[in-house]
């Protein structure tokens, strides 16, 4: 049997051994990391893997496995032990047929160019970061570089049936001028033409540069000007939190909010899995249902909360195609740009802060949104419309909900922002939120 | 698996490989949740692969595969060997491994309880008495559960590890987790939160002993209570009593963490972050005398245990902050070699396709002499920290943040009101200097660390007694 034929015979045998609904998907995937630090490399790390996926619902009772293919009489077994493992669950609340197929797809997203895998090529990305960094001023550089061919094949007992190739470049740099003055700067793109490594240097190397030599911070509230790395960082709050699952588990402030007000009329969020040469594309969810274009939020008003279909049935809803077989999840963030470029943004402030990137960001309540984060790398005060000293040690102490909803502009400019904190890949503009907490540690 | 783990290391050496290193590792987890009272799904995990590390011309490369054959054996020993000629021309200093005694046998956890012995159902009734059991206690406390998840995993863990100097270690180690969320709500009031986890290496006499009914009917009254009857905490100076698991976020953030040598040397600057440490900080005071601070892989039981790790160094316990004073940081061989010491056993990785890094495993603080009766009685104006909710540091590990979650006011020496969120917002050295009394009492919680690129959440304890800070400014600095 060929490996791509194998998430079928496991449908097959779930139905056989049981099941009334059987999802199988079959991962392939090829990856290099290389991982930088010191302007040297520290490890180079190559990822080869085939991994299957199976769920199985015997109406309400339901079982998912996740395992390595060791052979094909163990690929049975499996099955064999997922389906008795359902028909002695006890019954989840509601029974949702996996979504009938089969489904049209869109061939361009189910077939994006695949990325090059030469290893002196990804060195040379990597010395190109580090070169823009340290032309821009930086003393010491690190980062990773991430090269990533994928391929997941679908099958579902519903005649869902697609194969899916996924391929991208990450390049995440951080530049050091000294210990505390750092600047961080991504690049990350489905191709090579959109790929800008150098670019991504620059951009760190040159936040680093005007970094250097913080003053204390003062705590209080003030106008912020957010960069694009922190400002994503906030929105995947939103989009992950408008998965109905996290509503469910009173893991989100956007709980009784549908159809109500949760930000500024200024922002709008649409998870737009379906936009050609993205990082996030995709053809289909986890259930097999083609994705769609979401507005999550619409000039400030809660619009949907992200489905797949027992969710969907649950609530009475439609599946938004975000499937997550468990928990639903967006898959490519955009926020709408507005009118004014950075600079523009910028010479509208009297005094304020400008944080470029935050680390560290944790709850004191989900459900109410209250939370604190901590901004790291260029962090400036902002004193008659222009960037004055680079400030450090403060902290953002303050409510989700209330920041978005003190949004006063956001830039026409966005960058595509992903990495080990932003997990959903996130088009984001520069954010002036009117009016945000910062607190300090006393000594 | 040996043989092909042996293949891959051979195959690696033959290559031009300095230093190599290989490591079979499954991990098979059954989990199960209950949403809401309501089982939402079983699920099982079976991770299992080999992967290669290798020393070429200092370049250090690394290379997994879950596809198990001597063809893939073989194959991922030449990725490793490739990628890390590939890269030698951008390497300055490089890699090199510190000389050590290597470890050979086998460490072998029995459970007592195998898990194949619980069946499914009896495990989600438990889960669902305890989900009672924590309704109910809401309900006592005129308070409702509207959302409440618990995620109870079992998992086996079994490891080859060999490596070119002569390292050979075996393992099987159970473990067992719960995940716990819990929202308390009243129509006035509004909601409080509680997330916290329990684990422990054992078989499933280690979910018995939790004693889940009575201690998620605890946790939920509590939370409820503290929903309902907390006032805002007091403001200014004051004396600050906090509990054991406030103590172990506090040690695992603020003394193992900035301990680790790989973020001395800058090797996780871009994600996880560096250190306020430098190579000579060695013997620097960052605390008052009291505060003797440790880190055990060894804890029977413990959520973090292991004898060797992944580097096949015999592990033991490190003292990382003695008397005050910052006495050891935790190494690999890598860092070892750079810093000219010998590794402590610090390397360990959470799967079968993650490099081994430096990580913490049960960090704490040790016990004094006091009882908390006493702690307390010694304070005239205070508060009592007992556990938390939202936390974080700077990614220097100087500054952090620890908001309270069930807390209480002590006046004259006695606990009175419960207050909400008080927030601790200090340095490190502030906080470890405010130290003027540590409790005799030790309690571990369970929790998995993050670290690394790709992430690697591992198991470990944090944990310590009760302990007093003196004159602390709650709420952080003023404008």
């Amino acid at each position: 049997m060929k490996r791509e034929e194998i998430p079928s015979h496991l449908v097959e045998l779930g139905i056989k051994f049981g099941a009334t609904d059987v999802a199988a998907n079959l991962i392939e995937l090829d990856q290099t990391m290389i991982r930088f630090s010191n302007n040297e490399v520290a490890v180079s790390k190559n990822f080869r893997e085939v991994m299957v996926n199976v769920f199985v619902m015997i109406e309400r009772q339901r079982a998912g496995s996740t395992f390595s293919i060791l052979s094909f009489k163990a690929l049975e077994r499996a099955i064999k032990k997922l389906v008795e493992m359902a028909k002695i669950s006890p019954p989840a609340d509601v029974y949702a047929p996996l979504p009938k197929g089969p489904f049209k797809y869109d061939p361009t997203l189910l077939m994006p160019p695949q990325v090059s895998f030469d290893q002196n090529e990804l060195v040379s990305y990597v010395k190109e970061a580090i070169d823009g960094a340290s032309k821009s001023g930086a003393k010491r550089v690190a980062g990773s570089l991430t090269s990533t061919n994928a391929s997941t094949v679908l099958e579902t007992s519903s005649q869902a049936s697609a194969v899916q190739r996924r391929s991208s470049l990450e390049m995440s740099v951080r530049a050091f001028v000294s210990e505390v003055a750092s600047g961080h700067s991504l690049s990350i793109a489905q191709s090579k033409r959109d790929f800008q490594p150098a670019e991504a240097g620059r951009r760190a190397g040159e936040i680093a540069k005007m970094a250097l030599n913080p003053i204390e911070g003062q705590p209080g509230r003030c106008i912020a000007l957010l960069g694009p790395m922190i400002f994503a960082h906030f929105v995947n709050q939103v989009g992950i939190q408008s998965s109905v699952f996290m509503v469910d588990t009173g893991q989100s402030f956007l709980i009784d909010k549908l159809g109500s007000r949760v930000a500024s009329d200024k922002f709008t969020l649409i998870d737009d899995p379906t936009l050609m040469g993205t990082y996030g594309a995709r053809a289909f969810d986890d259930e097999g249902v083609p994705t769609k274009r979401n507005i999550i939020v619409e000039k400030g008003i809660l619009k949907t909360y992200l489905h797949n279909s027992t969710t969907a049935k649950k609530f009475r809803a439609e599946t938004t195609a975000n499937a997550g077989l468990i928990v639903p999840t967006p898959w490519n963030l955009v926020v709408e740009p507005r009118g004014k470029a950075f600079e523009e943004m910028l010479s509208g402030i009297d005094r304020g802060i400008y944080v470029t990137n935050n680390w560290y960001l944790r709850y004191q309540n989900y459900r109410k949104g209250d939370f604190s984060t901590i901004p790291r790398d260029g962090m400036f005060q902002i004193k008659n419309g222009q960037i004055a000293n680079p400030v450090r040690n403060l902290r953002i102490s303050d409510n989700m909900l209330k920041i978005f909803q003190k949004i006063r502009e956001l830039s026409k400019e966005r960058l595509w922002i992903k990495w080990w904190e932003v997990p959903i890949p996130t088009l984001a503009p520069y954010a002036i939120i009117e009016d945000l907490n910062f607190t300090k540690s006393t000594m | 698996m040996e043989d092909l783990t042996r293949l891959t290391l051979k195959t690696a050496e033959e290559l031009g490989a300095t230093y190599a290193e290989a490591r079979f590792q499954s991990d098979i987890r059954e989990s199960i949740v209950l949403k809401n009272g309501v089982p939402e799904v079983s699920v099982i995990e079976e991770l299992k692969g080999f992967n290669v590390r290798v020393v070429f011309e200092k370049s250090l490369g690394f290379s997994s595969t879950n596809i198990v054959s001597k063809r893939t054996a073989k194959d991922a020993a030449r990725r490793a060997v490739n990628i890390a000629k590939a890269s030698a021309n951008a390497i300055r200093k490089g890699v090199s491994m510190s000389g050590e005694k290597l470890g050979e046998g086998k460490v072998e956890i029995k459970p007592r309880i195998r898990f194949d012995c619980i069946d499914l159902n009896s495990k989600i009734q438990l889960l669902k008495e305890a989900d009672k059991a924590a309704e109910e206690s809401a309900n006592e406390a005129k308070a409702k559960l509207p959302a409440h998840m618990f995620i109870l995993d079992t998992i086996k863990t079994e490891k080859i590890v060999l490596n070119s100097d002569g390292a050979n270690i075996s393992s099987i180690i159970p473990r067992v987790a719960l995940s716990v969320f819990l929202t308390a709500y009243h129509p006035q009031k509004g909601s409080a939160q509680r997330f916290f986890n329990l684990g422990e290496v054992a078989g499933w006499e280690g979910v018995e002993k939790w004693n889940l009914l009575k201690l998620l009917g605890e946790e939920a009254q509590s939370l409820s209570k503290t929903l309902m009857e907390a006032r805002s905490p007091p403001e200014g100076e004051m004396d600050v009593v906090l509990g054991p698991e406030v103590i172990g976020i506090v040690c695992h953030e603020s003394c193992g963490h900035p301990a680790e040598a790989d973020r001395i040397l800058g090797r996780e600057a871009a994600q996880a972050g560096e250190t306020y440490l430098k190579r000579d900080s060695l013997g620097m005071r960052v605390g008052s005398s009291v505060v003797n601070v440790v880190d055990d892989p060894t804890l029977p039981s413990s959520f973090g245990f292991y004898l060797y790790d992944e580097e096949g160094i015999k592990a033991g316990k490190r003292v990382l902050i003695k008397e005050g004073v910052v006495s050891e940081f935790l190494h690999n061989r890598e860092t070892a070699a750079v810093f000219r010491v010998q590794s402590n056993a610090a390397s360990r990785s959470v799967a079968y396709d993650r490099e081994p890094i430096i990580r913490m495993a049960n960090t704490f603080l040790e016990p004094g002499d006091y009882s908390k009766e006493e702690l307390i009685e010694e304070v005239k104006h205070g508060i009592y920290i007992k556990n938390f909710m939202e936390w974080n540091i700077d990614d220097r590990r100087f500054h952090e943040r620890y908001v309270g979650l069930e807390a209480y006011t002590i006046e004259n020496g006695e606990l009175k009101e419960r207050v909400r969120n008080p927030v601790l917002e200090i340095t490190t050295v502030g906080l470890w200097s405010a130290m003027d009394a540590v409790g005799k009492d030790l309690e571990f919680q369970a929790a998995y660390c993050g670290k690394g690129d790709p992430m690697q959440g591992i198991p470990v304890w944090t944990g310590g007694p009760h302990a007093r800070l003196r004159k602390i400014r709650l709420g952080g600095a003023k404008a």
